[in-house]
């Protein structure tokens, strides 16, 4: 036992993310060519217009459409299907908390592709200054309110129709997802109505902005994202969970250093255990990269599943004098 | 300045001084105790070597020397030069140096001064071609100059005086690039990635040797002695580190067996001791050797002639060169429990983690006089480590060997009452 310990926290982790990313992206986003359909209440960007090829649904799309049913509808019978759909969400959240955005999320995955590309031809990556770090921090919420007050706007009749899915319309994974499958309508913009060709149109300004911004700094949309914000919301109980252990922390910042979402508490914060942040994607390249046994660890239903220790990290950061091991993958 | 510094004797008395100061030491750490390591020949022959017979150290290309271990050695390495720290532990050049420095000041940067200032300077690490003086304390920071004035080539690298706020930290990467220019400008080289990677794997394998003798330090009862881990994180001070690493590796099987074979080398109840302050520097080791005389052994340090120089492993994310030395600054700069800076809740959480983890029964303190910074920390430490029931012995002395009577009366009396405890405890 205590051998298979040591061998899952000396795992290369990078590799094994890489390979598990992939994995999740197929399923998403072919997995209906296999007939696989994990449900309608996916708490990630299995984009639901990616109509043949997606293996469920991101969340957010039945939400939306759930939210803009007539209020009288909505508050009464139909409303304990918008709660079966929450329950649903819920359920697969619980399981891997926001290790969806860090593993599972297509999105997130295009964007590690970027940046390894990037890294390949040798270019820098951006950061950000703290205070624009902060600025940024309110605008996933801003926009989940927006994403869940528009179509319940709608639905009181107070807005049009045409908005009734408002954070679909100018989400890149609707553009950007189906691609994958060879569907390019999504690429357009939607003359239908005037506020569906402003809503299409700022979807197309997004998806341009997604692709440059991934390519400069690492994760980019995620910093912007409502489903992480939900996701927070509701991340206290679940199973998976990263802890910090302050009193073997040396505050030596090497998890801040590797943190794609620049989350500077996870090397300053010493008293408090529970560590994940609301920007946390649950990535743990943090684990893996801090040198003090039993530091920082990852949880699964109050077991320990994979710990920083001494030893990976020596193996995984410097194999010897030659190595050239750690190109990326 | 230089007139001064060898006009009232010759160089020869100052060689025979200097030497003999060394050749005391080092025969009380290999003689007057038993069971040293095979492995530390290694060590004792390298000290006697350099310090008693004044053999010069063999060096090519460039030579950086620096005065403080916020000097990034991987960027010197990288740059085709190499790095040798100048903080010195001679009674001999503290008494030289007392004439660029106030009466109270610290020894350690009056014994450096002296060295510099002196021809033919123990140990003989040859011309240097330039000396980067981390704007540290307010000593090595006046130094700076000093050391100018004597003709040497000074770089001040300029460290923040708080290390927490986001602002500090940017400001310390700028100055690491800064410097790293400049020793692109001192040697005419490139900091290329393979040669920065390369350097960076170096000082992390003599890094990851060095965590495996503190673990092994981890030990009760003890598998060898403070005293000679002190000697072997000195050597790294000026050793060639390949070499380096090479032999505490040597060291790390050796006790390692000794670990298997259930060996002793200290007593099964010796007090354990935390050593933690003013760092002790070849030949002065006074305190670890009269402690350990005293039927105590060093299991652990925070200090930064030890520990604090060498603990801290550097990540990188992207392996070009723009992370890479922004992740070096990140680790020179971070993790370290240096006084001078604002706060000191780092220190205070690393030995406890430190006396915890090494099962220590009490911590030594150690401050030089004059060493202001360390001076003024000794109360928020000692309440800390009272807190949690772990006794500490603070002691200020200096390079003199005048209190040796008085200090060994101090620290028998300290581990008495430790043994006390533990006799009622148990």
């Amino acid at each position: 036992m205590s051998r298979l310990r040591t061998a899952v926290n000396n795992l290369n982790l990078r590799r094994l993310r890489f390979w598990l990313q992939l994995g999740f992206f197929a399923l998403l986003v072919y997995g209906g060519y296999f007939a696989i359909n994990l449900g309608n209440n996916l708490p990630t960007f299995a984009c639901g217009f990616n109509q043949e090829g997606r293996g469920g649904v991101c969340f957010l799309l039945p939400l939306q459409h759930l939210m803009a049913m007539n209020w009288k509808a909505l508050f009464g019978y139909a409303g304990i299907g918008v709660l079966t759909a929450f329950l649903w969400f819920a359920l697969w959240f619980f399981v891997l908390n926001k290790a969806w955005c860090g593993y599972a999320c297509p999105l997130g995955t295009i964007q590690d592709w970027i940046t390894a590309l990037r890294t390949r031809l040798g270019i820098r990556y951006a950061r950000y200054s703290q205070a624009q770090f902060r600025a940024l921090t309110p605008i996933k919420y801003v926009l989940l309110a927006l994403t869940i007050l528009i179509p319940l706007a709608i639905g009181g009749g107070l807005l049009p129709h045409t908005m009734g899915t408002p954070f679909c319309d100018i989400c890149p994974g609707r553009m950007v997802i189906p691609l994958f499958t060879g569907d390019a309508s999504q690429l357009t913009i939607d003359f239908s109505s005037k506020t569906a060709m402003v809503m299409t149109a700022l979807g197309m300004l997004v998806t341009g902005l997604f692709f440059t911004g991934a390519f400069i700094k690492k994760r980019f949309f995620c910093f912007f994202c409502p489903m992480s914000a939900l996701h927070y919301l509701f991340s206290k109980p679940a199973l998976l969970k990263l802890k910090k252990d302050g009193d073997k922390c040396t505050r030596c910042g090497d998890c801040y250093r590797v943190c794609d979402m620049e989350i500077k508490e996870i090397a300053d914060e010493v008293n408090e255990p529970r560590i994940m942040q609301d920007d946390c994607i649950l990535c743990l390249k943090c684990v893996a990269a801090c040198p003090e046994d039993g530091a920082l660890k990852a949880t699964f239903a109050g077991i320990p599943i994979y710990e920083s220790t001494e030893q990976g990290f020596i193996k995984r950061m410097h194999k010897g004098n030659t190595s050239e091991r750690h190109d990326h993958d | 300045m230089s007139d001064m510094t060898t006009t009232s004797a010759g160089p020869a008395y100052n060689l025979s001084r200097q030497a003999r100061e060394a050749e005391n030491v080092l025969d009380h750490i290999t003689d007057r105790f038993d069971d040293n390591p095979q492995a530390m020949a290694y060590f004792y022959e390298l000290f006697r070597r350099v310090y008693c017979q004044g053999e010069a150290l063999p060096r090519q290309g460039t030579l950086v020397g620096t005065t403080c271990i916020h000097a990034p050695e991987e960027l010197i390495y990288a740059m085709g030069a190499t790095p040798v720290r100048l903080c010195n532990g001679s009674y001999h050049y503290d008494q030289i140096g007392a004439d660029f420095m106030p009466a109270k000041s610290c020894s350690l940067v009056k014994a450096t001064l002296g060295m510099l200032g002196s021809e033919n300077a123990i140990p003989r690490v040859g011309k240097l071609d330039l000396v980067v003086n981390p704007t540290t304390c307010d000593q090595k920071k006046k130094a700076g100059a000093m050391i100018e004035g004597m003709g040497y080539s000074v770089h001040d690298l300029e460290l923040p005086p708080a290390k927490e706020s986001e602002e500090s930290r940017l400001y310390w990467q700028r100055s690491v690039r800064q410097f790293a220019l400049r020793l692109g400008r001192l040697t005419g080289n490139k900091l290329t990635r393979k040669g920065l990677k390369a350097a960076m794997a170096r000082t992390a394998h003599a890094q990851a040797a060095f965590r495996t003798l503190h673990n092994l330090r981890k030990s009760s009862p003890a598998l060898f002695l403070g005293k000679d881990a002190f000697l072997v994180t000195n050597a790294f001070f000026f050793d060639d580190i390949e070499r380096w690493t090479e032999a505490v590796e040597k060291l790390n099987a050796e006790l390692a067996e000794r670990q298997k074979n259930g060996f002793q080398a200290a007593q099964r109840k010796a007090p354990r001791i935390l050593f933690t302050g003013s760092p002790p520097i070849f030949p002065n080791l006074k305190l670890p050797l009269l402690i350990e005389e005293a039927g105590g052994v060093v299991v652990a340090d925070e200090t930064c002639s030890a520990n604090r120089m060498l603990y801290d492993m550097t990540a990188v994310d992207e392996w070009r060169v723009n992370d890479m030395v922004d992740g070096l600054a990140d680790r020179y700069l971070k993790p370290c429990t240096c006084p001078i800076f604002t706060r000191n809740d780092d220190r205070q959480r690393r030995l406890l983690e430190l006396a915890a983890s090494f099962n220590a029964d009490g911590v030594v303190y150690q401050a030089f006089s004059g060493c202001q910074v360390y001076e003024m920390e000794q109360r928020s430490i000692a309440e800390a480590l009272n807190a949690r029931r772990i006794p500490m012995l603070y002691i200020e002395t200096d390079y003199s060997p005048d209190d040796m009577g008085q200090l060994s009366t101090r620290i028998e009396a300290f581990l008495e009452s430790i043994k006390a405890r533990k006799r009622k405890r148990a």
